[in-house]
């Protein structure tokens, strides 16, 4: 197992180096650069002062040159310097990385909450009622856009009911540090959030519920039956235990999602996260900040299978990687 | 990954049609339709014919809130920044550059100078000035009691650390312009060969001299007189710190000082910035006890402004109508110090020679033409059905905000396609082969090709609707590519002169001076649509020569050049356009007129 994750780590490092080459050259290969059209608000800026940025900031050299540069750095952990934001890219993401996790495993785990109760119970019911209410959900929740539920859910229980705040993560006049500000941020996250994980049950709920059906008439469930098992112990001890396996599995590929961050719930929570920053930095081709989050979600892509592949070996005795 | 980015592209297209969607929604379309029924064709067009440069009549904002009550004691406020995206946060006037990191700045931080109703600058403020009489020397003395939020007075060796830091060898911000440059001895320093500006002296902690090269009524008006605290954010010039460490350091992005009404108590990176009154300002004891100001979307500002949670906020364009009946608030506006333009392309930028070259073969080389153009445009009717009125025809390159400068007489080419159509026949632009399209003055076949931004809801039918009235007047113009364009794409294309534009939209934000040379001028790099002409480097030049520091003969110099803007387009200005702002009734004192910013401590709402 050791020798496996170790392979794969090495595999890694081939992987993320083109990924950054691609990245650079089509980053590139964009007309503009940041400072285009950077000066709309003072036009007495001289233009030698624009070369100069230009110079500066190594746009005019060749994408290999800046290429060969950045990577030069990368390995060292610099990322290089955001030219819109006028500081570090490294500062930079980790002040939106944090929000960007918690909103994430927020809508992860409360997804999972939900989704695994009403997949079983749809599962083991099928065609009664309950199943038809919980598929009808379903369809609806995978029918739904996020931008138009999240603002629904902003409308009725921010404005309306006013139970949440409307928008940011934190009430800023509450003190740092303090466990009501710890309060504070749970209760700016539970709008987003649960905007987020009611629309992400889809495919868990579905995927459940199917296998589900198709294990209960599976031999070794009617052996199990046949042999006087409870109808209870049934399902945990036989039918769960297989029908999760791939859930479980999932999960590694669930990691990878945490890191792009939402930019529909970032947007209309005025929630600062990862998500935005990637799209502002690519109408305003500050590169340096693209090319870094293209990076991350690269290198979390590659973990997260790789944490998949791992989580599954671990729990399914019949998959062993040697 | 490629995929990845792609479907965050689409998936931000999508919202953002959404909003603007949400935004206008049904209460847009109604609206409109109504107008339609209620007006009689024939009479429209009536209006706009005779219009004059006062069609921003019809919409009337006031400037100031109309509550006159007493501020409460120990107020608080919140104040919305009307943003999509988080702020940036560089929080220092000579590095910032996003326009919610100044909407910030100007709570904590002001110029030591204050400026009038024309942007010119005063002796009201923190520090007071006198001018040579050679008008070449400025002397600035600040006034007694102005101090830093941490107590240390404001020194003029702080208003020194600013150009020191502004021309700087290493500075990477767009303030290095041409009035910074004035000064005697700057240009050295900013090539690195000296470590001092010969040309600031310092007399005293508070007293200082500018020396410049040349004089120039720019002074007034572009005066640099941000202070930046040395002791605080330590000192480039001793190596303590180099600008790039600065510009990302905590002093200037955790907690930053000023010595403006308010005090930055916390930040939370991109969100939202809390302040508690500050004391000791120099004014006096602002109203306020403590303002939060934070980032609200577009898409819920209209509701989070009708529930009360938010005071001040300024309202996107598109959300008038869901505004405008919102009783809790009041609606002010003024005229934004901006101003959307055709521009036509006549020339080329030569590098070398670092000059505008105005090629006299060009296709919009007719002045007849380019004046047609400007008559086809139907620009009051884009602005009442696209924008609700609050755009409107623009007449004149130098906006009205500029009260002394913008030129009333001048009233622009109002929508008069028969005049246009006259002209063009008249200059022998005419339909030869009968396909509908006029032919050039040689009889060779004429296609415009047009370039346009792409961007909110109203860029496409803004670009069709142009189109058409050209069409109308029997010009065939197309679509650069036959799309709208990206904004880095757009303005990568007219920068560098690309000939398969002729004309194309664009918008200029005016900053506070009202020389338009940087803009207009023969070695302006901005000046993209390349027109030069003898006249209009006189007139420029006059504008900010010596003489024109008497107020009456810049006025006459900039009156005739917007003269001669009028008669020979370059540019034709289409529409000027309002800064909606909402303030909930319970705000007293809160005025958003020029000139009106030193007020900025009396802010306060009442019970």
């Amino acid at each position: 197992m050791v020798k496996f994750i170790f392979r794969r780590l090495l595999v890694m490092i081939p992987q993320l180096f083109l990924l950054s080459l691609i990245i650079f050259v089509l980053a590139k290969q964009m007309p503009g650069d940041a400072v285009t059209g950077a000066f709309m608000g003072n036009p007495n800026v001289t233009p030698e002062q624009v070369e100069k940025i230009r110079e500066q900031y190594g746009l005019n050299d060749p994408w290999y040159v800046q290429y060969g540069a950045w990577v030069g750095k990368a390995v060292k952990g610099d990322l290089g310097q955001s030219y819109t934001h006028k500081q570090p890219v490294t500062s930079l993401l980790a002040g939106r990385v944090a929000n960007t996790i918690t909103l994430s495993l927020f809508v992860l785990i409360v997804s999972y909450a939900v989704a695994i109760p009403l997949g079983i119970l749809a599962g083991r019911w099928s065609d009664t009622w309950v199943d038809k209410l919980i598929v009808t959900y379903n369809y609806f929740s995978f029918a739904t856009p996020l931008f138009v539920f999240a603002l629904l859910m902003l409308f009725v229980f921010g404005f309306i009911l006013g139970w949440f705040p409307t928008g940011g993560s934190v009430d800023i006049r509450i003190e740092s540090g303090t466990f009501a500000q710890f309060m504070s941020k749970l209760h700016h996250l539970v709008l987003p959030g649960l905007s987020g994980a009611l629309l992400a049950t889809f495919g868990t709920i579905q995927y459940l519920r199917n296998d589900i059906i198709d294990t209960k008439l599976k031999d070794f469930v009617k052996t199990a039956r046949s042999k006087g098992v409870p109808e209870g112990k049934v399902y945990t001890r036989h039918i769960l235990r297989n029908s999760l396996l791939p859930i479980a599995a999932f999960l590694g590929y669930e990691i990878t999602g945490l890191i792009g961050g939402s930019i529909f719930l970032e947007v209309i929570f005025s929630y600062p996260g990862l998500g935005q920053l990637f799209i502002q930095s690519i109408t305003g081709r500050d590169f340096t900040v693209v090319t870094a989050i293209v990076m991350i979600s690269g290198a979390a892509v590659i973990v997260g299978t790789m944490l998949s592949d791992v989580i599954l070996s671990a729990i399914d005795p019949r998959i062993r990687i040697e | 990954m490629k995929k990845r980015s792609l479907m965050l592209l689409a998936s931000l297209m999508l919202v953002l049609s959404v909003f603007l969607a949400a935004c206008s929604g049904d209460d847009s379309a109604d609206g409109g339709k109504d107008k339609d029924k209620g007006k009689d064709k024939g009479k429209d067009n009536e209006k706009t014919e005779e219009g004059s440069g006062d069609n921003a009549a019809e919409l009337d904002f006031p400037l100031a809130v109309s509550n006159d009550a007493e501020a409460m004691e120990d107020g608080e406020m919140t104040v919305a920044m009307v943003a999509g995206e988080p702020f940036e946060g560089t929080l220092n006037r000579n590095f910032y550059s996003g326009t919610y990191d100044a909407e910030i700045l100007s709570y904590f931080d002001e110029g030591l100078l204050d400026t009038d109703g024309d942007y010119l600058i005063t002796n009201e403020g923190a520090a007071t000035y006198e001018l040579s009489e050679d008008n070449k020397t400025l002397t600035l003395k600040i006034k007694d009691g102005v101090k830093w939020h941490d107590g240390e007075p404001v020194k003029t060796s702080d208003l020194l650390y600013s150009y020191q830091l502004l021309g700087h060898p290493d500075y990477a911000g767009n303030r290095y312009d041409f009035i910074i440059e004035n000064v005697v001895g700057m240009p050295e320093y900013h090539e690195g060969k000296t470590k001092e500006i010969s040309g600031i002296e310092i007399i005293n902690d508070q007293e200082m001299k500018f020396t410049y090269t040349e004089a120039s009524p720019s002074i007034l008006s572009g005066f640099w007189s941000y202070a930046t605290p040395r002791h605080y954010v330590g000192d480039v010039m001793t190596g303590e710190t180099t600008i790039k460490d600065l510009e990302s350091s905590d002093k200037i992005r955790v907690n930053p000082i000023g010595f403006g009404p308010y005090k930055i108590d916390k930040i939370v990176p991109g969100e939202s910035v809390l302040y508690s009154r500050n004391d000791d300002y120099w004014r006096g004891k602002p109203a306020l006890k403590s303002i939060v100001q934070k980032v609200v979307s577009p898409a819920t500002i209209v509701e989070s402004v009708k529930k009360g949670d938010i005071d001040l906020a300024t309202i996107p364009a598109d959300q008038y109508l869901t505004v405008k009946d919102v009783d809790n608030i009041e609606l002010l506006a003024q005229v934004d110090y901006a101003y959307t333009y055709i521009g036509f392309k006549q020339g080329k930028w030569d590098a070398k020679k670092k000059e505008n070259v105005t090629d006299p073969d060009a296709k919009m080389a007719s002045k007849e033409l380019r004046q047609a153009m400007w008559y086809a445009m139907d620009n009051a009717t884009i602005g009442e059905k696209l924008y609700h009125g609050l755009r409107f025809p623009g007449t004149s390159l130098i906006i009205p905000v500029f009260k002394s400068f913008h030129d009333e007489s001048v009233e622009g080419r109002m929508f008069d396609p028969e005049k246009a159509k006259q002209l063009l026949d008249d200059a022998g632009f005419e339909d030869k082969d009968g396909d509908g399209f006029r032919e050039d003055q040689n009889g060779e076949k004429l296609v415009i090709n047009f370039a346009s931004m792409s961007g909110g809801e109203t860029a496409e039918p803004i670009a069709k609707a142009y189109m058409q009235n050209w069409a109308d007047i029997g010009l065939k113009v197309e679509l650069v590519d036959g799309r709208l364009h990206d904004f880095n794409a757009f303005y990568d294309m007219v920068e560098n002169d690309d000939p398969k534009i002729d004309i194309y939209q664009g918008a200029w934000g005016t900053g506070s001076d009202p020389d338009p040379s940087g803009l207009y001028g023969r070695t302006a790099s901005f000046n993209y649509t390349r027109y030069t002409s003898e006249k209009n480097d006189e007139l420029l030049k006059a504008g900010t020569s010596e003489k024109a520091f008497d107020l009456e003969y810049r006025k006459d110099i900039y009156n005739q050049w917007q003269e001669l803007m009028y008669e020979d387009v370059p540019v034709a200005p289409t529409v000027y356009r309002y800064a909606l702002e909402a303030a909930n009734k319970r705000v007293v004192n809160y005025s958003i007129e020029p000139g009106k910013e030193s007020d900025r401590y009396k802010w306060g709402v009442a019970e």
